[in-house]
């Protein structure tokens, strides 16, 4: 897990947490969540021209159980505001047809459900699925390390979940993908696809994460591609008499103004991704852009990037930063929920965690995104997009025509989407035994559905996302809007859907770096030093990066 | 021994070739074996342990002279020789890295390693034996502790918005940077160490002081001798061996001074105060995938480890200590 989450390591321990709650519709920002490193033999690194494999793709069916209340506009996800009265049964044949269990590993944050043979809320999903599926539920936590030794071992289960975030640490990931796992290809190409008509239904840019190889090797778990957002506390924003800013400098005098130490109060958290992105330094494959003229260039080298610089050594100067989150070591999270700081980077589950268990805590608290603007005000603010994936979900190798067929039929029954019955009995449990429904019928979890009822089943086949009072409470509206409002400013990445191996030399380049830029915005060392670093970065490996994007752009006709 | 002097004395009266001298020593294998197989049953399960996670993982120190990918295997791997040493030793980072990582260890040599022979000396002297069990739990409590609390609690205690700094800034008195402070780390990272490990350390020490012969305590002070000749003469020479042997094994971990402190703690502080070897491969190595570059530097630390050992034991044994083991 480790760096990919670096300079918002501050976010580390938050990000987690957030997973924790199960609110996963949210992957780092600036995460390769379609990047291996570490390269292939010889470490040149590759790209897949996956221009070329659109065609590879399944066929795109979407499947509206129930029209949505507030729907999300240019890709955005949909709104619900209030639980589906009339469900529906999305499926009617029953998946499982050779009765013998199904192996399957899933990350799980937070206390482990009880496993099969005493768990009634995996009996009855199994019953439906018609076989049983026996999860080896680890910790999300350390899930990378135990990804390195199964994988390293050659030992996978049929059913292996990844989260996105770990494929990019996990060496030679390539050739582990097509050592041990099953080519699904001739299952989902184009029309195939409607076999399984929960999997049509996921999104193609999705899908499209999920090759290796020119080849279909997972079934993705989708996500809504925001990445993070830059979140504030409206509750003592509104005691304090200010507003959230609008420009670089009324960010900074906002700073000024709310910051007290005397009474441990700060106004920043982590706050250098969001610096990054209101002064528009470049997003894309952590920090390029392609230029209009047709050259790739690393934030490093932009003008941007240099006033986002300059700003946040201003920022870190001036006390405004959290002493804590200054080290590091502060749990962001308890900052913030605390009031000990004002506005911090999170990731959008980490607003859904917040609002099932702070609120409770805390009934004034209320935390709610920045909306976006950029440094001047005038210029077009840019939004960062995330990937597309949670969750990849691989099969085994060599198991077989028909067993592949049986797990993608169980895989289509979980990733049933939103107002069915299949997904209700995955996200609650059976009626009246895990679950009772509240005046509005929203299902509201007994003991034994907490105790119970866990992530997997969702976890191995995601739907489309939506945004639900069972995430969301009161604030459906305020999430949808936001939605709105960033998806057409965010940035497109031109490398979009293009398999980068980044060749290690370049890899290894981007720790050192950081750590300088650090020094910089610390104020260990002058800001004259970033010229330094970018000559030493171009001359270390920089170059091969930019010839890198460069040619993969030109490879794929981009 | 009664055979070796009695081969010695025969040898004595004539010079008799090696070839005689060596034949006593050789009881025939089979009755060696019948004589001697209740301790080799006793070896077996560790020398097994030894095999199965020493020796043959070693074996595996190959992959530091290919470019290694798992997924092909160390047969399938491209030799590259000692292309992934140059790399490591071109690489100016690595010898940062390495620099400050002996600094930090010479730091915590001079102000570390004697606080436990202090701390055990001084626990030593309190008669009551409940006081010194209590003492004794409390100030080793903390080795139990992981790094990430040990440095949170720092933070609270001294960081910028913990107690120190908020009881200054009630004083209205600017606060001290502790924790962001690249020039006083070592200070703090050791300061961090002796609050873990003291009491840990000192276990061993105590273990030494009671072996003490307590007549030797009692024919000094009948001789006239005060409290600091007592332990000048008879306490510190009776805790020599030890220190002498923990020293000399210290010196052989000289490159691992430890990591989750060092990577909790810097971006705090910054890499050029903080990277130690084992970040450094950690983000070198581990994080980008490249298992060849820390199998490398694990070689190497081996290697500096194991000269730096034989030269400490070396000076040891010059000086009339046993060190590690003895040459005899």
């Amino acid at each position: 897990m480790k760096r990919p989450l670096t300079e918002a390591a501050v976010d580390r321990r938050g990000f987690l947490s957030l997973l924790g709650v199960g609110a996963l519709a949210t992957t780092s920002g600036g995460l390769l969540a379609a990047c291996g490193s570490g390269g292939g033999a010889g470490d040149q690194g590759t790209a897949t021209q996956t221009d070329k494999l659109l065609q590879l793709m399944p066929r795109y069916q979407p499947v509206e159980l129930i029209p949505p209340d507030l729907p999300g506009v240019g890709g955005a996800p949909h709104g619900y505001l209030s639980y589906p009265k009339n469900l529906v049964q999305a499926i009617t044949e029953t998946p499982g047809t050779s009765g013998k269990e199904i192996a399957a590993m899933a990350p799980h944050w937070g206390t482990v459900p009880p496993a099969l043979g005493s768990n009634s809320y995996y009996d009855t999903v199994n019953t439906r699925l018609g076989v049983p599926v026996k999860f080896s539920l680890q910790d999300g936590v350390t899930y990378f390390e135990k990804l390195n030794t199964i994988l390293g071992a050659k030992d996978v289960p049929e059913v292996l979940c990844i989260p996105s975030w770990n494929v990019a640490g996990l060496a030679h990931f390539s050739d582990a993908v097509s050592a041990l796992f099953a080519d699904l290809t001739p299952h989902l190409q184009g029309d195939a696809a409607l076999n399984y008509p929960m999997l049509a239904n996921l999104p193609t840019k999705s899908w499209l994460e999920c090759v290796w190889g020119g080849k279909i090797m997972a079934v993705p778990y989708p996500s809504d591609g925001y990445p993070w957002a830059f979140f504030y506390r409206k509750d003592i924003f509104t005691e304090l008499g200010v507003a959230p800013p609008t420009t670089a400098q009324e960010l900074y005098d906002l700073g000024k103004a709310v910051t007290d130490a005397k009474a441990k109060r700060w106004a920043f958290g982590s706050i250098i991704w969001e610096v990054e992105r209101l002064f528009g330094s470049p997003g894309s494959q952590e920090g390029w852009r392609k230029n209009a003229d047709g050259t790739v260039v690393n934030k490093i080298e932009t003008p941007e990037y240099a006033a986002a610089v300059e700003f946040m050594t201003k920022l870190f100067a001036d006390g405004l930063v959290h002493p804590e989150m200054m080290s590091n070591t502060g749990d962001a999270k308890q900052l913030f929920n605390s009031g000990e700081m004002l506005m911090t980077t999170d990731g959008l589950g980490g607003w859904e965690g917040s609002l099932a268990t702070q609120t409770a805590i805390d009934p004034k608290f209320d935390m709610q995104p920045v909306y976006p603007y950029s440094h001047d005000g005038t210029t077009t603010p840019i939004m960062r997009g995330g990937g597309r994936v949670v969750f990849y979900n691989f099969i085994r190798k060599d198991l077989g025509d028909d067993r592949v067929k049986e797990i993608l039929r169980v895989l289509n029954w979980c990733g049933a989407p939103y107002g069915s019955q299949e997904a209700e009995l995955i996200l609650f449990g059976e009626e009246g035994k895990h679950f009772t429904r509240g005046a509005d019928g929203t299902p509201v979890k007994n003991d034994l559905g907490n105790t119970e009822v866990a992530g997997p089943y969702a976890n191995i086949s995601g739907a489309p996302p939506v945004i639900t009072p069972a995430k969301y409470f009161g604030q459906v509206q305020s999430r949808v809007d936001w939605n709105n409002a960033v998806t057409p400013l965010q940035e497109k990445d031109p490398w979009e859907g293009i398999r980068l191996e980044i060749p290690s030399k370049v890899a290894a380049l981007k720790q050192p770096t950081e750590d300088k830029i650090n020094d910089i915005l610390r104020g260990r060392t002058a800001l004259s030093e970033l010229e330094t670093i970018k000559k030493e970065w171009l001359q270390k490996g920089g170059e091969e990066g930019r010839e890198f994007y460069a040619k993969a752009l030109s490879d794929n006709g981009r | 021994m009664p055979t070796i002097t009695g081969e010695r004395s025969s040898a004595g009266v004539t010079p008799a070739p090696p070839v005689a001298r060596r034949k006593p020593r050789r009881t025939p294998l089979a009755a060696r074996l019948r004589r001697d197989w209740p301790l080799l049953a006793m070896t077996l399960p560790a020398a097994g342990l030894l095999v199965v996670f020493h020796y043959i993982p070693t074996l595996w120190n190959a992959i530091a002279f290919q470019d290694y990918n798992p997924y092909a295997g160390a047969a399938g791997s491209e030799w590259v020789g000692l292309g992934t040493f140059q790399r490591m030793l071109g690489d100016p980072g690595f010898w940062d890295a390495t620099v400050n990582t002996l600094a930090l260890t010479g730091f915590q040599l001079v102000f570390f390693f004697p606080i436990p022979i202090a701390l055990a000396l001084l626990l030593n002297s309190v008669l009551s034996r409940r006081i010194r069990k209590i003492m004794q739990s409390i100030v080793y409590l903390p080795h139990f502790f992981s790094w990430v609390l040990v440095v949170s609690f720092f933070e609270q205690m001294l960081g910028g918005a913990g107690l120190l700094a908020q009881e200054m800034r009630e004083l209205g008195l600017e606060p001290l940077n502790i924790m962001n402070n690249p020039e006083g780390f070592p200070l703090l990272v050791t300061a961090q160490a002796v609050w873990m490990d003291a009491g840990w350390g000192m276990i061993v020490f105590l273990a030494a002081l009671s072996a003490i012969n307590p007549s030797l305590y009692e024919a000094a002070a009948s001789d006239g001798a005060g409290r600091w000749r007592r332990l000048w003469h008879v306490t510190l020479p009776g805790l020599r061996p030890v220190i002498v042997l923990l020293l000399i094994l210290k010196l052989g971990s000289a490159l691992s001074v430890g990591f989750e402190q060092f990577l909790l703690q810097r971006d705090a502080v910054g890499a050029g105060a903080a990277e130690v070897l084992d970040t450094y491969v950690y983000f070198q190595g581990i994080i980008v995938g490249d298992l060849s570059y820390g199998a490398a530097a694990g070689i190497f630390k081996g290697v500096v480890g194991l000269v730096l050992i034989l030269v400490a034991n070396r000076v040891a044994h010059t000086l009339g200590e046993q060190g590690v083991y003895s040459k005899e």
